[in-house]
């Protein structure tokens, strides 16, 4: 078992003391930054990646503590869901249609914890599949050339709207404005392109300025316009009583929401929003007439709250082993791999064997770490969230301007973090999404390079970038990923919209 | 009415032009042409671009409404405030712009003034103190320079 060895070795380096604070320190400020409203894991990743860097943490402890970041907010999304009926984030939903319900009976305790434990399942199981599967699929990518590698780029953008996005038009816009981006500055020739001679551009855009910008401020922008300035009321959350027979209870159901929700975060264009969707259905078919789903029964906490988390340990596959991202928030992990000056791909299963094995490790052990933090500590989270974002927002984006100017000390950068914000704004105004822009400017470079390789190769007969099998199935793929979201996204969308009015109707 | 994805369309598809004529005028890399060069993806890409912004145009989405009133001005202000708070960070320190941001943030955010400018000079001064102390990374002390103890 070679994996094996590789994971003890991963182990020795995720129990190293300094890492293991580092991944306790990730872990709770996840949870907060997932719990916290209008705070996205996506957004909180992003503000710490720029002082993970200033502070010249090594790669395989910023890797570490931003993975443990990744976790916490999946942990911290509950919270809000169960208690206020307001998801953390998309993928959080599914878990207010019965978490709520459940806290309104005096039971939020019991929800919280039930949640907790379902989410550790979830992980657990997520992660075991990750260390199956990442090393067979790293092995597979390793046959990539530059043609396939152009494919699996535009399969990425393809079915980044996800299955249940919008407008498809809208995903290829986004991901060409990102594209574009990623062009401005000296290419691998040494032609200036898009500077128009402004030294700060010959290096290109950093995108972790523009990451910051688009996420963080765009997000203040959107709560002044929603005026959602006031704290909310929260419940108090009465004593714990949970016995082993509860938990017993909902050990099947999560264990079919992990497993299918790991599922879901490895394919391409699924997601953590359409595996706890799915989680969520198929328990209830399981279960049928007799669990009281939408009324606050436990297992419908258990089995979205399971996909959810099992979803995101299972989109790290894609994003650790082929480099390409399958979400928002992976995207941004990416980015810190990418400042970190490591080339995620197959590659660095070999050549940055320690720092993948490490990540691996670290998100078992944060798991274990989140699971004995939550139910002690849930009292102060919840007592974080009565904070009113009036006080909140503007000191996050003060955080986010920090961790910019402590990158290179330049007034510049800020303006230019600012201007991605309006333009954050103006595009999630307009519906279109913001991810492909980001995964554009991320993997711009890598992308453009594979087909100045290819097209090379071929001396410039466009043919090969559909030469062999491999690539033809990615790009069926890719047009797949496109075109399927207008035949069946409405119809999901509509059903997850159903879901939801009928719960707010009973909450009223 | 589906104003906004029409507009942005046009917009789009001007910017896709520029940016295709830009690519056709880049000079030519060190040792003549070459089959793909520098110029190659962004032709593509302006291609792309154009493709999907005449699509916008053609095929709108219903428009969100943007904010014409009250909110929009508080908008505007958050803007000038970031943009100022970018632009004083050197000059005045990161004391006394934080102050100033973040409180007048919080003031137009719904805070009571007072209450405001007291977050904001309590955070500024512990992100200082964190950082400088305990992070080890320099923050501008500015206006604050006197206080220095070196």
């Amino acid at each position: 078992m070679e994996t094996l060895g590789y994971l003890i070795d991963g182990f020795g380096v995720a129990l190293a003391p300094h890492n293991l604070m580092f991944a306790l320190l990730g872990a709770m400020l996840g949870t907060l930054i997932g719990a916290l409203p209008g705070l996205g894991p996506a957004n909180g990743v992003a503000i710490l990646i720029p002082l993970a860097f200033s502070l010249g943490l090594a790669p395989d402890t910023a890797m570490i503590m931003l993975t443990s970041v990744y976790a916490g907010a999946m942990y911290g999304g509950r919270i809000s869901s169960i208690l206020l009926n307001i998801p953390g984030d998309e993928p959080a939903m599914m878990t207010c249609l019965d978490g709520y319900p459940m806290a309104q009976q005096g039971k939020a305790a019991e929800a919280l914890a039930i949640s907790a434990v379902a989410s550790f399942v979830g992980s657990l199981i997520a992660t075991i599949g990750l260390i199956l599967l990442a090393p067979v699929l790293a092995n597979f990518a390793l046959t990539f050339g530059p043609a396939e590698y152009f494919a699996l780029f535009m399969l990425a953008f393809a079915t980044l709207g996800g299955i249940t996005g919008k407008n498809p038009m809208k995903t290829v816009l986004a991901a060409c404005l990102g594209l574009m981006i990623a062009t401005v500055g000296i290419d691998n020739t040494g032609v200036q392109r898009y500077t128009f001679g402004v030294l700060e551009l010959f290096e290109g855009v950093d995108f972790i300025i523009a990451i910051v910008g688009l996420f963080a401020i765009s997000e203040l922008l959107f709560f002044i316009e929603d005026r959602a300035g006031g704290g909310k009321e929260t419940i108090s959350v009465s004593k714990l009583k949970l016995s082993w027979k509860d938990i017993r209870n909902i050990m099947p159901s999560s264990f079919r929401g992990g497993v299918l929700g790991f599922v879901a975060g490895v394919l391409p264009g699924a997601g953590a929003s359409l595996g706890s969707f799915i989680a969520y259905t198929l328990e209830k078919k399981v279960v049928g007439s007799k669990g009281g789903f939408g009324k606050g029964d436990p297992r419908g906490v258990a089995a979205p709250e399971a996909g959810n988390n099992g979803a995101s340990s299972g989109a790290l596959v894609p994003m650790l082993t082929l480099g390409v991202p399958g979400s928002g928030t992976t995207a941004v992990l990416l980015a810190l791999l990418i400042s970190l000056n490591i080339t995620p791909g197959p590659l660095m299963f070999t050549q940055n064997a320690d720092i993948v094995w490490g990540v691996i490790a670290a998100l078992l052990i944060g798991n274990f770490l989140l699971l004995v933090l939550n139910i002690p500590l849930v009292g102060i989270f919840v007592k974080l969230l009565s904070v009113p974002p009036m006080y909140l927002l503007p000191i996050v984006t003060m955080v986010a301007f920090v961790g910019i100017y402590s990158i290179s000390n330049t007034t510049f950068d800020l303006y230019f973090m600012v201007a991605f914000g309006v333009l954050g704004y103006v595009l999630r105004k307009l519906e279109i999404p913001l991810v492909p822009v980001i995964l554009g400017l991320l993997l711009g470079p890598e992308m453009e390079k594979n087909l100045r390789h290819a097209l090379d190769i071929s001396d410039g007969d466009w043919m090969v970038l559909w030469d062999s099998g491999l690539a033809i199935g990615l790009w069926v793929f890719a047009a797949i990923g496109l075109i399927l979201p207008t035949i069946v996204g409405p119809v999901l969308r509509r059903r997850m919209r159903g879901l939801e009015q009928k719960d707010t109707a009973i909450g009223d | 009415m589906r104003l906004n994805d029409r507009i942005f369309g046009a917009v789009l598809l001007a910017l896709a032009v520029a940016y295709g004529w830009g690519a056709t005028q880049f000079p030519e890399p060190f040792g003549g042409a070459e089959t793909v060069g520098p110029d190659t993806f962004p032709k593509l890409l302006a291609v792309v671009l154009s493709i999907s912004s005449l699509y916008l145009m053609l095929r709108p989405d219903p428009d969100n409404a943007w904010p014409w009133n009250r909110t929009g001005i508080e908008l505007v202000i958050a803007v000038v405030v970031l943009v100022l708070y970018s632009g004083l960070l050197q000059p005045l320190g990161f004391i006394i712009s934080t102050t100033l941001a973040v409180g007048t943030l919080c003031w137009r955010m719904g805070a009571t003034p007072v209450k405001a400018y007291v977050t904001g000079a309590v955070s500024g001064v512990a992100v200082f103190v964190i950082f400088n102390f305990v992070l080890g990374l320099v923050l501008p002390l500015g206006l604050l320079s006197f206080l220095e103890v070196s």
